[in-house]
C-alpha cells in the first residue's frame, strides 16, 4: 500500500461489506469504531443503495481494547434483537478488532445459544492482507454455504445471479438487464439476485434454482459450491454487445437445456442494431480513418474490462488501447493489474481514442464522467435506472457513449 | 428509571470515557474526527496534509477531502498501511512518505493519524523529530484515532490545536486581534458587531480558522490578544497564551447579558478602547428579552440532544433562566468542561450524561423523562414536546445578538406549540 493520491485498494472488510449491505431481512454489525459503519453507509447511498441491511456499529474505546472487552458486542446484539428481529445477523471485524486479535466466530458461538431465533453469522477475511475481491469472494461463498436450505428445483426453470454486488459500478442496471433478457429469451424469472436485490428468504431459496450466472470470476466459487450440493450447473461471464449477448444466451441455453424465444431474441437484436445505425457510417470512418482515435483504453474490474473490450473489439473493430484492471489477483498479460502509479499517467496523458476508467480518475482529470465504467464512484446514483453496459440495452448504451466522446475530440 | 442506570450524573464525569451511550446499537453513529480534519486542512490554503490509516479510513476521508491537489498546490495524500507495518510499524515508509511529499512542494504538512496507526503506538512526534531536517515544509500532527476521540469535536478543536505547531514567535502588534474560529470570507453566520466596532477603532482583525492561510497561522502569534468565538479554538488560545503570551478572551461560551459586559470590558481594557456605549440598544433588546424568559422559562424541563456545540455553557444560562436539565448529550467533553460542569453542579443541578447513537433506540427513553421542551436534533420527532432544532445556527455568533437570537427561538418554538394546540382544540374533535 504506501503512499497514494488516489482511493487505495479497498479492503476485505469493505468488500464482504458491500457484498453484505445490499440483502433485505438482515442486520450487519460491525464490531469497531463507529466510523467505518457511518460512512460505509454514506458510501452505499452514494450507490443508490437503500432498504437492504440494517447497518450498526458497537463502536469501541480505548477501555475496550486495553481490557479485552466485548460487551459492547453483547449489547449491540441484544437492542439490535429487540429494534428489529432480524432472521439473520451478520457480524463483521473491523480494523482494531483485527489488531486486537478478537475471536469474532467465537463470541458468536457463544452469544447464538441466547438468541435461538435469530443466526449470527460471522465473517472472516479482515486481515490486512485482504484486498476487496477476496473480501466479495468470501462473502459470497460463506453465505450459500450458510443459509440455503435443502429444496426442490421450482416447477418452472428459475435462475441466480451470483454477484452483483455495490462495489461494482451501476451493478443494479447491469443486473435488471440480465433479469430482463432472461424472461424475455426464456421465461425465466430470478430466485436471487445476488446480492443487489435479495433477501435473505432469496437466498436460502437458492438451492431451487436451475442455472447459476455467475458474472464476475469471484462468485466462482459460491457457484461451485450450489453445484456440489444442489447440482445446479453455472455459467460464468457477462454477456456484452449485441452479438456477445446472443452467445451468452446460446451458453445457457446449452447448460440449462431450455429453449430460446427465438423471436424475442431477433427482435432484441434487430432493435439494437437499428439504433445504431445512425452512428455506424461515423463508427466505421474513424476506425479506418483516424485509428488513433478509434481505441479503447478501459480500467476497472477485471471481468468488465474484458467484456466490454471483447464487443469494441469483436463487434465493432476498434483497436485495443491500454486496458487494465482493479485488482493484484486478477492481472494477466491482456489486461495487467495497474497500481495508481501506472494508471495516472496513463490517463493524465490520454489523447485521443476512448477512455473509460473510473469516476475518480475521470473526474481528476477533468473529463466526463459519462465515460465510467468503474468505482471509485465521485457521484450520487441515487436511482438504480440508469442505462446498464451489460445485454443488447447495454451494447447501445455503450456504442452511444463511445460516438459521443469520439465527437468532443 | 432503569434505562438510565448504566449512566453517570454530571458530577461523575471526569472525561470523555465517563460518558456512555444512552442505548448501545449504533445507528448510523457520528462522525469520526478524520472527517472534520480532512474537512479543515483542505480549506487552509498553502497547508498539505497526510492521512495515515488503513483502507477504510483513507477511502472515506475522500468524501471530504475528495482531490488530492488543492488549487495553490496543496497536496492531500494518504498512507496505507501494509499488513507488515501494522506489526512492525510504519516509521521508515511516513519518513519516506514526507521526504516525497517535501519534494513535490509541500510548505507544510499536517500528519492525521487514524485509528491503527495510533493503537500500533507509532512514535509520530519522534518521527517527525528525526526527518523534519531533512525537510523545507514544516511538518505537525494530529492523533485521532476513534477508539480515544469519540466523534467529530476533536477531529476540529485538536487539529486547530495542532496547527500551533506551525506558529513562529513574532514581535507583537498592539493592534492586532485574532478572531479564532471565523473565516475571513464568511457569509453564513452573521457577523457578531463585536468584530466592526473593533475594527471602527483601529484594531486590526486576524480570522483564523479555516479558510484563513497557512501564513495567517504561522503569524499568528503577532496578536495582541486572541478573541475566541468557536469551542473548536479555544485550545489553541490556550496553547498560544503559554507558549506565545498571546491572552484570550472565551466569547462562545457567554450567553448572559451580565456575563457579555463583563467580557467586554476586558476587551475594552486589554486593547484600551473606550465603546461609547455603542452596543446599547442590542444589549437592552437581549436583556427585555432575558427577563422575560426568567419569567416564560422558568420551571420548564429539557432534554438536551444531539447537534448542540456546547450544551454545558447552554445548559448554565438555561439554569439562570429557570430551567432544569433532565439530560445531556454531549459529544465532547472539552478540556475546559470540567469548570463548565463545576459551575452547574454548584447551582444545584447534576443531570445524566449520555451520547445519543441510535435515534429510534433514544426517542421512548427521552420521552420516558416527560421534557417540557428538546434542545437540537431530533432525528425522529417528539410526539409530546417541541424542540428548539437547528442549534449549529449559533456556531460562530457570540455577544447581545447571539443570546438575543436563542431566546426568539425558544419563544418561537414555544409559540408555535401553544398555537398549534390551540388549533387542535377549535378544529379538532372536541365538542363545542
Amino acid at each position: 500500500m504506501g503512499l497514494h493520491r488516489f482511493k487505495p485498494l479497498p479492503s476485505g472488510r469493505m468488500g464482504t461489506l458491500w457484498t453484505l449491505a445490499t440483502i433485505h431481512g438482515a442486520a450487519l454489525v460491525e464490531f469497531g469504531c463507529m466510523g467505518h459503519m457511518l460512512y460505509s453507509g454514506v458510501t452505499l447511498k452514494h450507490a443508490a443503495v437503500h432498504d437492504g441491511c440494517r447497518l450498526y456499529s458497537t463502536h469501541i474505546d480505548e477501555t475496550d481494547i486495553a481490557l479485552g472487552d466485548t460487551t459492547r458486542l453483547n449489547h449491540t446484539i441484544a437492542n439490535v434483537v429487540k429494534q428489529n428481529n432480524p432472521k439473520v445477523i451478520f457480524l463483521l471485524p473491523s480494523s482494531i478488532p483485527e489488531v486486537i486479535g478478537t475471536d469474532l466466530p467465537a463470541l458468536c458461538r457463544e452469544l447464538q445459544q441466547d438468541y435461538p431465533d435469530v443466526r449470527l453469522l460471522p465473517f472472516g477475511y479482515g486481515g490486512f492482507d485482504v484486498i476487496k475481491h477476496r473480501g466479495v469472494q468470501e462473502a459470497l461463498l460463506l453465505l450459500v454455504k450458510a443459509l440455503p436450505i435443502d429444496i426442490e428445483k421450482t416447477p418452472q426453470p428459475t435462475f441466480n445471479i451470483i454477484g452483483s454486488c455495490a462495489d461494482l459500478f451501476r451493478f443494479q442496471a447491469d443486473a435488471a438487464e440480465i433479469v430482463r433478457i432472461m424472461e424475455g429469451t426464456f421465461g425465466m424469472k430470478a430466485v436471487s439476485v445476488m446480492t443487489s436485490d435479495t433477501s435473505v428468504e432469496d437466498i436460502e431459496k437458492m438451492g431451487s434454482a436451475h442455472i447459476n450466472l455467475v458474472i464476475r470470476r469471484e462468485g466462482e466459487a459460491a457457484a461451485k459450491h450450489l453445484e456440489k450440493r444442489f447440482g445446479t450447473p453455472y455459467l460464468l461471464g457477462r454477456p456484452y454487445g449485441i452479438e456477445g449477448t446472443i452467445n451468452w444466451l446460446e451458453k445457457v441455453a446449452q447448460i440449462s437445456g431450455l429453449t430460446m424465444d427465438s423471436a424475442f431474441v431477433k427482435e432484441e437484436r434487430g432493435v439494437s442494431r437499428s439504433r445504431l445505425i445512425p452512428v455506424m457510417p461515423a463508427l466505421r470512418h474513424l476506425v479506418r480513418s483516424h485509428p488513433e482515435e478509434a481505441t479503447l483504453s478501459l480500467g476497472g474490474h477485471a471481468d468488465v474490462v474484458k467484456g466490454i473490450l471483447s464487443f469494441g473489439l469483436e463487434e465493432l473493430s476498434l483497436i485495443k488501447g491500454t486496458c487494465w484492471c482493479d485488482s493484484p489477483a486478477m492481472g494477466s498479460d491482456d489486461i495487467p493489474y495497474f497500481t495508481e502509479n501506472e494508471w495516472a499517467p496513463v490517463v493524465e496523458q490520454h489523447q485521443r481514442g476512448l477512455l473509460m476508467t473510473s469516476g475518480e480518475a475521470l473526474e481528476w482529470t477533468g473529463r466526463s464522467s459519462d465515460m465510467q465504467i468503474s468505482n471509485p464512484d465521485t457521484k450520487w446514483r441515487l436511482h438504480p435506472y440508469e442505462p446498464p453496459f451489460v445485454g443488447f440495452r447495454g451494447a447501445v448504451h455503450l456504442v452511444n457513449l463511445w460516438i459521443n466522446a469520439s465527437n468532443e475530440d | 428509571m432503569k434505562e438510565l442506570m448504566h449512566l453517570k450524573r454530571l458530577s461523575a464525569v471526569k472525561s470523555n470515557i465517563g460518558i456512555k451511550f444512552l442505548t448501545p446499537a449504533v445507528f448510523p453513529g457520528t462522525h469520526c474526527p478524520m472527517r472534520i480534519a480532512s474537512v479543515i486542512v483542505e480549506d487552509i490554503v498553502g497547508l498539505s496534509s497526510l492521512l495515515v490509516g488503513m483502507q477504510e479510513c483513507t477511502t472515506h476521508s475522500r468524501l471530504f477531502s475528495p482531490k488530492p491537489e488543492g488549487k495553490k498546490g496543496e497536496l492531500h495524500w494518504l498512507y496505507v498501511l501494509e499488513d507488515k507495518e501494522v506489526v512492525f510499524g510504519c516509521r521508515e515508509g511516513l519518513m519516506d512518505a514526507l521526504r516525497k511529499m517535501d519534494k513535490a512542494g509541500a510548505k507544510a504538512i499536517l500528519l492525521i493519524i487514524t485509528c491503527v496507526p495510533e493503537l500500533i503506538g507509532e512514535d509520530i512526534e519522534g518521527m517527525i523529530h528525526e526527518v523534519q531536517p531533512e525537510l523545507s515544509a514544516q511538518v505537525t500532527y494530529v492523533m485521532l484515532g476513534q477508539f480515544k476521540n469519540f466523534s467529530y469535536p476533536p477531529g476540529s478543536w485538536k487539529t486547530i490545536q495542532a496547527l500551533g505547531g506551525l506558529m513562529e514567535k513574532k514581535e507583537k502588534n498592539p493592534l492586532l486581534v485574532n478572531v479564532l474560529g471565523r473565516s475571513p470570507e464568511e457569509d453564513h453566520i452573521p457577523m457578531p458587531s463585536l468584530l466592526p466596532e473593533l475594527q471602527a477603532r483601529g484594531i486590526i482583525l486576524r480570522y483564523l480558522a479555516p479558510g484563513a492561510s497557512l501564513e495567517d497561522f504561522q503569524n499568528g502569534p503577532e496578536a495582541a490578544l486572541n478573541l475566541v468565538v468557536s469551542p473548536y479554538t479555544q485550545p489553541l488560545a490556550v496553547k498560544m497564551e503559554e507558549e506565545f503570551g498571546v491572552p484570550y478572551i472565551a466569547l462562545h461560551t457567554l450567553y448572559s447579558v451580565e456575563e457579555i459586559d463583563k467580557a467586554y470590558a476586558e476587551i475594552a481594557v486589554g486593547l484600551n478602547i473606550c465603546w461609547d456605549n455603542c452596543f446599547e440598544a442590542e444589549r437592552q433588546e437581549a436583556l427585555a428579552l432575558q427577563n422575560h424568559a426568567k419569567k416564560r422559562l422558568d420551571g420548564l424541563r429539557y432534554i438536551s440532544s444531539v447537534r448542540i456545540d456546547l450544551p454545558l455553557p447552554l445548559a448554565i444560562y438555561l439554569d439562570s433562566l429557570g430551567m432544569t436539565a433532565l439530560l445531556l448529550h454531549l459529544e465532547e467533553y472539552y478540556p475546559e468542561d470540567r469548570i463548565n460542569a463545576q459551575q452547574l453542579i454548584a447551582r444545584g443541578q447534576d443531570p445524566w450524561v449520555c451520547r445519543m447513537v441510535n435515534a429510534e433506540a433514544d426517542l421512548p427513553i427521552m420521552e420516558a423523562l416527560e421534557p417540557d421542551i428538546y434542545f437540537g436534533y431530533l432525528q425522529i420527532a417528539s410526539p409530546t414536546a417541541p424542540c428548539v432544532a437547528d442549534m449549529f445556527d449559533f456556531y460562530g455568533q457570540t455577544g447581545y445578538g447571539r443570546t438575543t437570537r436563542l431566546l426568539k427561538r425558544i419563544f418561537e418554538t414555544l409559540d408555535e406549540t401553544e398555537k398549534s394546540r390551540r388549533g387542535g382544540i377549535s378544529h379538532g374533535s372536541s365538542s363545542i
